[in-house]
């Protein structure tokens, strides 16, 4: 621990030796006397001059100290966690803030006000999401997160952090207010692949892509997305949210959906890529629980990573306590005699 | 300059010499104290011619009678001018002194007396020096040569054998020689030291300072140098050492008593200021 502390203006330490000048007992404020013999011998006396010393000397040496600007340097400490490098990469769209709906019923056919209050009390896709993604947080802390969300554009919301509660909290601010209409996938997931960019691999990398549709993706944006997962060794997982019975079944896809839908598309693009790739089906909250859990369950290799802990200064202590010991020191000085009336 | 102060001073025995003074001597001229008879032809000096033991007398001379002359004495103030007497609480212990010189010069003036000037701190000091005179002004020449020359404090000791020094020059003729010192000095050589006056009257004058004897009133930290050796001195004022204090001071005056009793002679304690009345009574006490 001691071999972390540094010094911000070094050369302060070069008066150091000055904190010896209340030891040399040359002092200017002794009163004269004719004959020291004839005055009593008194321990007290000498304890409160040692007293006096010893504040002096502790004075200036946090004086000194305090000047030179002590700190505990700024270090990384390596910490091996369990699990990767997850980047979320969330829709806000305003198509997010409608609700989910459950086996198959449209909560726009309201039948009766009870049905009404039930689809009231349902939760809309950001909020299961937001839970789901909650869920995944607590479960495993060791994970290093990053956020962006994107609707006509990408916002990196939370760089790379295993500070699971800003995640939290950039999570829940993701819940205020409703998203515009447009999305704009591409720049969501360029956004995320620049995050991975220049960093050190220490673990696993996954792009956790939520949407609850496809989109459009021109050749340069293809090609730029194709590249940068690959050159960052970046798996890719979409977890693709039903907004409609009609939405395509992408886990089957091949076989008999219509390849022209826009989310189908997507899906072929991402699994003609050279990267890992996985998609998630998601109808309802239960289903988007079960697969982050098998997301969870698969991305739990030895993750090792710098944590980076800022500078400390613990000048303002030294001062302090010079404050304080030279308070006591002028206590002890008024007690002093200046005179012989 | 304060005002001369004037105070009397008696000599035991018959110190004076051929100089007509005030003292009893055992010199013959005009005085009023009868010491013999003599033949006219020897003392021839009609006026004195006594009748009654003339025709007493067996051989039938005619007599005169002679009587002892009262005559003065030189008198020699031995000052110890070393760095504690510079010290003081309102005025420094020297300049108490310097009011002392300048009552004894007057004093000694108006007694017909010489009166010359010694100091010593550890050694004998040739700056301040006066040769016995008899003048009006002798002890204001004193008083300021003093004062010219302990402007600045020194940091000297004052000893015994600084004393001594001055001892060895004083001539023999000198009958009363007053110590003036706080005698903060070890007393070991002190009866050697008085030895080497012979036969003159010594009267040492101890002059303390009340901020000496007298511990402050106030309790708190005093820290304290030896104006002598520097040494360092930390006290706690309180009850317990003001008490201790004070007895330090009336053991040290009872050793400075009795080390001076053990050669017959009687110190003079002088604290703070110069009472020439007390120093009258402590002559007539010690010739009485």
């Amino acid at each position: 621990m001691l071999a972390n502390i540094s010094f911000d203006k070094l050369p302060f330490l070069l008066l150091l030796p000055l904190v010896l000048l209340p030891l040399i007992s040359h002092r200017r404020d002794a009163l004269s006397y004719s004959w020291t013999q004839l005055l009593p011998q008194d321990p007290v006396g000498k304890y409160v001059e040692w007293l006096w010393r010893l504040l002096a000397l502790l004075t200036l040496l946090s004086i000194i100290v305090g000047l030179a600007g002590p700190g505990r340097s700024e270090t990384h400490i390596e910490r091996i966690g369990k699990g990767a490098e997850i980047s979320i990469v969330m829709d806000r769209s305003s198509s997010m803030d409608a609700f989910i709906h459950r086996n198959g019923a449209n909560p726009g056919k309201l039948t009766s006000k009870q049905d009404y209050v039930a689809v009231r009390k349902q939760m809309s896709k950001n909020d299961v999401l937001r839970e789901a993604l909650g869920w995944l947080l607590t479960k495993r802390p060791n994970n290093r997160y990053a956020l962006t969300l994107f609707n006509s554009a990408a916002m990196r919301v939370t760089q790379f952090t295993d500070d699971i509660s800003i995640v939290q909290a950039a999570l829940d601010a993701s819940d205020i207010g409703r998203g515009p209409s447009k999305t704009n996938m591409g720049r969501g997931l360029l956004a995320a692949i620049e995050a991975f960019e220049g960093r050190s691999y220490s673990g696993s990398r996954v792009i956790m892509l939520v949407s609850d549709g496809g989109a459009k993706l021109d050749a340069k944006i293809r090609e730029a997305i194709s590249e940068g997962l690959k050159r960052n060794n970046i798996s890719l997982y979409f977890i693709y949210i039903e907004s409609s019975p009609n939405s395509p079944n992408l886990e089957l896809v091949g076989t008999e959906v219509d390849s022209t839908l826009e989310e189908v598309a997507l899906h072929k693009f991402f699994s003609g890529l050279d990267v890992e790739y996985q998609v998630f089906q998601a109808a309802d909250p239960e289903s988007l629980t079960k697969a982050i859990q098998r997301i969870d369950e698969q991305q739990n290799l030895p993750l090792t990573y710098l944590e980076r802990i800022p500078r400390t200064d613990y000048s303002q202590w030294f001062l302090i306590s010079a404050m304080i010991l030279c308070g006591l020191l002028v206590l002890l000085s008024m007690t002093q005699r200046v005179n012989w009336q | 300059m304060s005002q001369a102060q004037e105070f009397f001073y008696k000599l035991p025995g018959t110190p004076g010499g051929n100089r007509p003074g005030a003292h009893r001597s055992r010199s013959v001229g005009s005085g009023m104290s009868f010491a013999s008879h003599r033949k006219l032809i020897d003392q021839p000096d009609p006026r004195r011619l006594d009748l009654r033991a003339s025709l007493r007398d067996v051989r039938r001379d005619w007599l005169v009678k002679v009587y002892r002359q009262n005559s003065s004495v030189t008198i020699q103030a031995i000052v110890d001018v070393s760095a504690s007497m510079h010290f003081g609480g309102t005025r420094s212990k020297l300049k108490v002194v310097e009011d002392f010189i300048n009552a004894l010069g007057y004093s000694a003036f108006r007694h017909g007396d010489a009166v010359g000037l010694l100091a010593f701190d550890d050694k004998a000091r040739d700056d301040i020096y006066m040769p016995p005179r008899t003048n009006r002004g002798a002890g204001i020449t004193m008083a300021e040569t003093l004062a010219e020359n302990t402007q600045v404090a020194t940091a000297r000791k004052g000893s015994l054998s600084g004393l001594s020094d001055c001892a060895s020059q004083l001539g023999a003729a000198s009958s009363l020689v007053f110590l003036i010192s706080d005698f903060h000095m070890p007393l070991n050589s002190l009866s050697a030291v008085i030895r080497e006056f012979g036969g003159s009257t010594i009267v040492p004058i101890v002059v303390w300072d009340p901020s000496e004897t007298r511990p402050p009133d106030k309790n708190g930290w005093l820290s304290v140098r030896d104006a002598e050796s520097g040494r360092r001195r930390q006290l706690w004022l309180r009850d317990s050492t003001r008490k201790q204090w004070l007895a330090n001071v009336s053991r040290r005056r009872s050793e400075l008593t009795e080390a001076f009793t053990d050669q017959d002679i009687q110190p003079f304690f002088m604290e703070g200021e110069f009472n020439p009345e007390q120093l009258t009574q402590y002559f007539m006490e010690m010739v009485s």
